[in-house]
């Protein structure tokens, strides 16, 4: 990021190979919009080009990028209001795994995650699967560290009984869809 | 340890962070409590959830973009951070200077000055082609600024403006491009998206392009919807078959638009 930041635009080129997935990714479970998640990926490392004067040498990079990836999602939302909620056609196709049970699970634990209120799904995110520690998140979020303790627990509180419910919901659909298909077929037999 | 304490280790736990007295109290609670137990298994369960991959014409993307910025810096004057830092503080002395009246005289002077060189220069014999050249590309990246701040207006009218001046060029910058394609998807005003649709079909042949046209057929508007599909119709797409299909599955689809997948459908098969 040094490079980078006293002019060496190629260097560039090594960050956006380490960090287009992830910043991908973290926009892609947050907004489950993928050409959105595109354009904000291109955004940040415009800005990372435009702001880099502004890091400072021995800070945490990964949290620096994660600013100015939070900032440039809040700016689109308030120049293009969102119109909808999230869909959950919009969820990313779940990959075949090994078992129809796990791929069940990863399914419901997608839909859970996207009833999360924003600000749940975002901690989650940030410490689940950008690997922020809570100290950096704390300065992202500009709150203390117990704070950003408090908000995972209540957020990993509300997955849970989110999870639970659809999974509740999908048994009882089963339920029903085996129930339905037995009484016509005992119908037919007594015919 | 009971739950309400729970909330101040978990986080720490989840991240092996905890002391070993502190690790041992937890799992001691765990063992008791199932809702406590339950969010830990929560937590290992998100490793399960797929991480997707961009699509591999973002890198292009991001090179194009790249050039673009050095391409608009290499423009302007060279001396880098060192210039820019003594320049920063003299800026704000200089303007107070040429604030006061012996400064506007000799402001007034230079700008004679200038005019004169100036009007010697263009009226010599053999006007330099290469700096001809140069300004034409300066006055083409500046129409291509003008476009791009006009996309980012509040107005509905002023951004309707900087989409028909993008439709002035024959060639568009991918920067430029790539913001017409974002009005057509998210812009408030379902007229500046018609305008920014007619404007982008112009440049079809653009992969960049075509490959926005066809993701923003998932859309509010069904106006706009309708439009995109009578543009794929006109550009006889193929690929185009796959992505109403999909569109077609969209639940809650307006019926006009429904019909007309259809019909488009029949047309390109």
């Amino acid at each position: 990021m040094l490079q980078v930041r006293d002019g060496a635009g190629e260097t560039l080129g090594v960050l956006f190979d380490r960090y287009q997935t992830p910043l991908f990714n973290f926009y892609s479970k947050l907004t489950g919009d993928r050409t959105l998640s595109e354009d904000l990926v291109q955004e940040v490392f415009l800005r990372i080009l435009k702001y880099r004067q502004s890091y400072r040498p021995g800070t945490p990079f990964r949290a620096w990028v994660y600013q100015i990836a939070r900032n440039a999602r809040i700016d689109h939302f308030r120049k293009f209001p969102r119109q909808t909620a999230l869909e959950p056609e919009m969820l990313p196709p779940v990959l075949p795994t090994d078992s129809a049970q796990e791929q069940q699970e990863v399914e419901l634990l997608q839909r859970a995650l996207q009833q999360l209120p924003e600000e749940k799904r975002e901690i989650l995110l940030l410490c689940r699967f950008q690997e922020l520690k809570y100290e950096e998140i704390a300065a992202l979020l500009g709150c203390e560290l117990n704070t950003v303790r408090t908000r995972i627990h209540r957020a990993l509180q509300d997955l849970r009984k989110a999870f639970h419910q659809l999974a509740r919901g999908t048994m009882l659909k089963k339920a029903e869809a085996a129930a339905a298909e037995n009484v016509p077929r005992g119908g037919r037999h007594e015919v | 340890m009971k739950c309400e304490h729970i909330a101040e280790f978990l986080p720490d736990y989840l991240q092996g962070r905890l002391s070993a007295e502190q690790h041992h109290d937890v799992e001691a609670h765990l063992e008791q409590c199932a809702d406590c137990s339950e969010e830990v298994v929560i937590w290992k369960k998100l490793s399960l959830l797929p991480v997707e991959q961009p699509d591999p014409a973002s890198r292009a993307r991001f090179e194009a973009m790249l050039q673009a910025y050095q391409a608009g810096r290499s423009s302007q004057p060279e001396g880098g951070t060192e210039w820019r830092k003594r320049a920063s503080t003299w800026n704000w002395n200089v303007f107070h200077w040429l604030r006061s009246p012996l400064g506007a005289m000799a402001w007034s002077a230079a700008l004679l000055a200038l005019g004169v060189f100036a009007g010697l220069r263009l009226a010599g014999p053999k006007p330099p082609s290469l700096d001809l050249a140069a300004m034409q590309s300066e006055l083409a990246s500046m129409k291509q600024l003008v476009v791009l701040s006009m996309l980012q207006q509040q107005s509905a009218s002023a951004r309707l403006e900087g989409v028909t001046w993008s439709t002035r060029d024959q060639q568009l910058d991918p920067q430029v491009l790539s913001a017409l394609l974002h009005t057509l998807r998210y812009d408030a005003s379902v007229d500046v998206r018609l305008a920014a649709l007619d404007a982008l079909s112009r440049h079809g042949r653009q992969p960049q392009v075509h490959k926005g046209i066809l993701d923003s057929l998932q859309q509010q508007s069904p106006l706009v919807q309708l439009a995109l599909i009578d543009l794929l119709l006109e550009w006889r797409d193929r690929d185009a078959t796959h992505r109403l299909q999909e569109l077609e599955q969209t639940p809650n689809l307006n019926p006009t638009v429904r019909e007309r997948v259809e019909w488009a459908k029949s047309k390109l098969n």
